[in-house]
């Protein structure tokens, strides 16, 4: 019961703000590891942005959400990501850095994850180095969903090693992709999030 | 927004200056609503190695556990 309790606890020691990243960043992970269903759509078109360019951006996004359809998303993430033979996009940190599936970047992220307590799920065969994987890895270092939250600097330390040393050139690629509509935009909701974390981890 | 704590680690006032900084970016409360039930889609807890170290981890397992026990 304690250790239940103390899991309780870490969800609510988190600050909003933690949390509002947890979930921007889980919301990037569910898009890139596959097509939004009717109800993620859904949501999606029933956010609404604050001030600020973040804000800004996830309007946009809720406004493509809108007016597009599930059918119409899954073909799109069909010919980004899945295509015939290929997408026209290759979603992994180890292609983005070195041109090649499965070289040193991917063994360093292996390393990481494992130090820190993350293993890949059962329910996916991709490698750890997919966009999903490194973006929900980082949702659940942030809140805690491995353990307890990790600590700023941890934090700073894998986003910068396994996210910000190539997503933003992926989340670019993203937005410019030939078959990117609702994609495109949420391209521009991971850049310019990714942007946002950058600075503010520049505080850290 | 209720603050309820700090992060140990760092000074105050950088954590304060950090949180401005999001919360004026926009990204404080579009979060909050897009909240996506996707548990371990494609990462998940590492299973726990009792004899490396004796310390409590919560794996999938034990989540489980303590997900059908609620």
């Amino acid at each position: 019961m304690t250790a239940l309790a103390d899991k309780i606890l870490d969800v609510v020691r988190i600050s909003a703000e933690d949390s509002s990243r947890a979930q921007i960043y889980r919301l990037l992970a569910a898009l890139l590891s596959r097509a939004p269903d009717g109800t993620l759509l859904h949501a999606i078109a029933d956010l609404q942005g604050g001030a600020g360019r973040f804000g800004e951006v996830i309007n946009t996004l809720a406004k493509v959400a809108d007016s597009t359809h599930e059918h119409t998303v899954r073909a799109e993430y069909q010919d980004l990501f899945i295509g015939l033979g290929r997408g026209e996009l290759v979603p992994y940190g180890s292609y983005y850095l070195t041109g090649f599936l499965q070289e040193k970047p991917l063994a360093a992220l292996r390393r990481d994850m494992a130090r820190l307590g993350i293993d890949r799920s059962r329910d996916t065969s991709d490698p750890e180095d997919h966009a999903a994987s490194v973006l929900e890895a980082m949702a659940g270092l942030i809140d805690g969903r491995f353990g307890e939250p990790a600590t700023l600097a941890a934090q700073k330390e894998f986003q910068q090693r396994h996210l910000a040393s190539w997503l933003p050139v992926f989340f670019r690629d993203l937005e410019a992709a030939q078959s990117s509509v609702f994609y495109a935009a949420a391209g521009t909701v991971g850049r310019t999030f990714l942007d946002i974390e950058a600075g503010a981890f520049e505080m850290v | 927004m209720t603050d309820i704590v700090t992060n140990k680690t760092s000074t105050d006032q950088a954590i304060a200056d950090r949180r401005n900084f999001i919360k004026l970016a926009g990204a404080s409360a579009a979060g909050a609503g897009a909240t996506v039930a996707t548990a371990g889609i494609a990462v998940a807890a590492a299973p726990a190695k009792p004899a490396a170290d004796a310390q409590y981890r919560e794996t999938a397992h034990v989540k489980q556990y303590y997900d059908t026990a609620r």
